[in-house]
């Protein structure tokens, strides 16, 4: 008899509708509850027109839009080496690319801080030159792109590797140089996951926090990101703190869907 | 665009434990076949021609340009050799149309040259009405013929075909061997088709290599090769139905014809080599390589291997005499299988002879097991093969 339990359709059908239920209220209350505590402030206009939540999403905007420029100019490459070398040196290369990913943001901080900073390995020689990384809009975006890399990185070399050699081999017997077979071949057919590697990367740029305010400081206007404005302003103000935590929302979910649609591989489920 | 000169070379490579050694040599218009199993070397000889493989010695020219020469250490890269390769799977740019994929390969592929080029191949294949469409929204067939057209667009000097019709059905197998023929016979560039069918090398070769386990054991005429291998490993590879192990009982040197017994069978068998008035040379005795030319044993008592195509042999249910076959043998059918085109019968006539039939002479002569019949054959059909020096 307990068999049939799960053997009847409608049993595993309530259990697992039950789950989902709770799963996305779960997920669901905070964000509707924000969006509606949002809603019911009466300065809504005057909060986001005000002087440092329109800084820091300015701030915010920029070091990310810079950061993923370096990660796409870097990861591209670096990525599709990874997806085709075969070298043991490069396969443990891999394994450190998740490293980040399983880091504590916090903790990646301390160790840019002890990189970078001023007592840090590289401290010294930068100062030489007249650089200081640390407590500057630099060290902002230092700080994403060590915590948001993984995510293009991982998802370029996934879509890289999906790429038949067999399509790159028959390029190139066609006349076309290796070089071109890349822009002409390898990139459109990796494309989706590119841009798919890209929007994840992005959503964590821009809600990064912990490494930031270790390695860069809160300071409005250098490098209080939009993260880091919502945590003063819980202090000060909940109606600015509000307003950006909506935008944010807002700005992340637009990434995913924009970026979503481009992702859309036509031709999947081909050969 | 494909010039007068032969494309020709020798390759020796090593992958992991496996060697091997090609030599290949193929005229302007020429189709070379390359028969033999999956894992014999077939494609890598391809990729090696082709520059996606870099192999440890050799030297390649195609339409008479030296491509690869270990010994001045010359590598040209794979697009600068001028090489047409249409794979298995064919490989198809799925982000790009039919019109986009046969101009991939074309010097700027907006210009007017190029639009005449992939017109003209579009109506050559037939793909007329197609031209916008992606690869995913074609047929086997139709993905086959872009990608010859691609594979065609920039004139190269050298198509490699790499069993260009593993993904099609029978029935279009047979429709696309014919198309593939008038096609290439058009455009006189050298081929080199990698196949494991024999049916397939039957009908488009012009002259035929078997290789197994990356040596070349034998080359010449696609009927010699592929109908009456000598040597043994030759004719298990080609699929010689009977084989039986016998032994010389006497031999007649004025017409060059033997006598040979064993297992309940008496066959006379034609022996070709150096025997007065046999005309025949078969040229699957010309092999190169480590095999070289062995003379086949005839002296009295001496045992040998015969091979008899299946194809070969007619039934009957009555002794033909009075002709020129020289073979009649009585049996009992055992078993009749469909084996397509037609049906394969197996007749015990003291040992298992299989005989390859048409539907309708089953039909007529309602052949079934246990019925009696004639085998017979001339003695041409009979052909000696030669046990592997290295077996």
């Amino acid at each position: 008899m307990r068999r049939r339990f799960f053997a009847q359709p409608s049993a595993a059908v309530g259990v697992g509708g039950g789950a989902t239920l709770l799963y996305v209220a779960f997920i669901g209350l905070p964000v509707v509850a924000l969006l509606i505590k949002a809603a019911q402030q009466e300065s809504f206009f005057s909060s986001l027109t005000s002087g440092p939540a329109l800084t820091a999403m300015r701030l915010s905007l920029i070091s990310s839009a810079i950061s993923m420029v370096v990660i796409v100019l870097v990861g591209t490459p670096f990525a599709y080496l990874l997806a085709r070398s075969r070298s043991p040196l490069l396969r443990l290369v891999d394994a450190l690319v998740e490293l980040p990913l399983v880091m504590p943001p916090v903790v990646a901080g301390v160790a840019m801080l002890m990189a970078f900073g001023r007592r840090g390995f590289l401290g010294p020689p930068l100062e030489d030159l007249g650089i200081t990384l640390p407590f500057t809009t630099a060290a902002v975006i230092l700080a994403q792109i060590f915590v948001a890399s993984p995510f293009f990185v991982r998802s370029a070399k996934l879509g890289f590797q999906s790429v038949a050699t067999d399509h790159e081999d028959i390029s190139r017997t066609l006349g076309v140089s290796p070089w071109w077979t890349f822009w002409r071949v390898t990139i459109p057919l990796a494309a989706p996951s590119l841009l798919t590697g890209l929007a994840l990367s992005w959503a964590r740029a821009i809600s990064e926090f912990g490494a930031t305010i270790m390695f860069a400081g809160n300071l409005t206007g250098k490098t209080q990101t939009m993260p880091l404005a919502i945590m003063s302003a819980m202090e000060t103000s909940l109606d600015t703190a509000l307003v950006l935590s909506v935008l944010l929302i807002l700005g992340s979910l637009t990434i995913l869907v924009i970026l979503g649609i481009f992702a859309r591989r036509q031709w999947q489920g081909t050969a | 665009m494909a010039g007068n000169r032969v494309s020709h070379g020798w390759v020796h490579c090593r992958i992991g434990s496996f060697e091997l050694e090609a030599n290949w040599s193929i005229e302007p218009g020429e189709v070379l076949v390359l028969f033999g199993p999956s894992g014999s070397g077939k494609t890598s000889t391809l990729r090696a021609i082709a520059g996606l493989l870099q192999p440890q010695r050799g030297h390649i020219e195609i339409g008479g340009r030296v491509v690869y020469d270990s010994d001045s250490g010359l590598s040209m890269p794979t697009h600068r050799r001028r090489v047409g390769y249409l794979t298995q799977r064919y490989n198809l740019f799925p982000h790009l149309n039919v019109v986009r994929n046969i101009a991939y390969g074309l010097k700027s592929w907006t210009s007017a040259a190029a639009g005449e080029r992939v017109r003209e191949l579009i109506e050559v294949l037939r793909l007329d009405g197609l031209e916008q469409r992606r690869p995913w929204e074609l047929s086997g067939g139709q993905q086959q013929r872009v990608a010859l057209g691609r594979a065609l667009a920039p004139n190269p000097e050298l198509l490699l075909l790499d069993e260009p019709f593993a993904s099609l059905d029978m029935e279009l197998r047979r429709i696309f061997r014919r198309e593939l023929r008038s096609t290439l016979a058009e455009s006189n560039v050298p081929v080199l088709l990698v196949t494991h069918e024999r049916e397939e090398a039957l009908a488009l070769a012009d002259s035929i290599q078997v290789i197994d386990q990356g040596k070349v054991l034998a080359q010449g005429n696609p009927l010699d090769v592929l109908g009456q291998p000598g040597q043994e490993r030759v004719a298990n590879l080609v699929g010689v139905e009977n084989m039986f192990q016998l032994t010389i009982e006497s031999r007649n040197h004025h017409d060059g014809t033997m006598v040979c017994v064993g297992g309940g069978l008496r066959i006379e068998v034609l022996v070709d080599a150096g025997a007065a008035g046999a005309p025949r040379q078969n040229a699957s005795r010309l092999t190169t390589g480590p095999v070289g030319v062995i003379e086949p044993p005839t002296g009295k008592g001496e045992s040998v291997t015969v091979g008899i195509r299946a194809s070969d042999i007619i039934l009957s249910h009555q002794d033909i005499r009075g002709s020129t076959a020289r073979n009649r043998l009585p049996g009992v059918v055992t078993d009749v299988e469909l084996m397509p085109p037609g049906y394969q019968v197996t007749l015990d006539c003291g040992q298992p002879f299989r005989c390859q039939i048409t539907g309708a002479a089953l039909d007529e002569m309602s052949i079934r097991p246990g019925m009696d019949l004639w085998a017979v054959f001339k003695a041409s059909s009979c052909f000696l093969v030669e046990a592997s020096a290295n077996t």
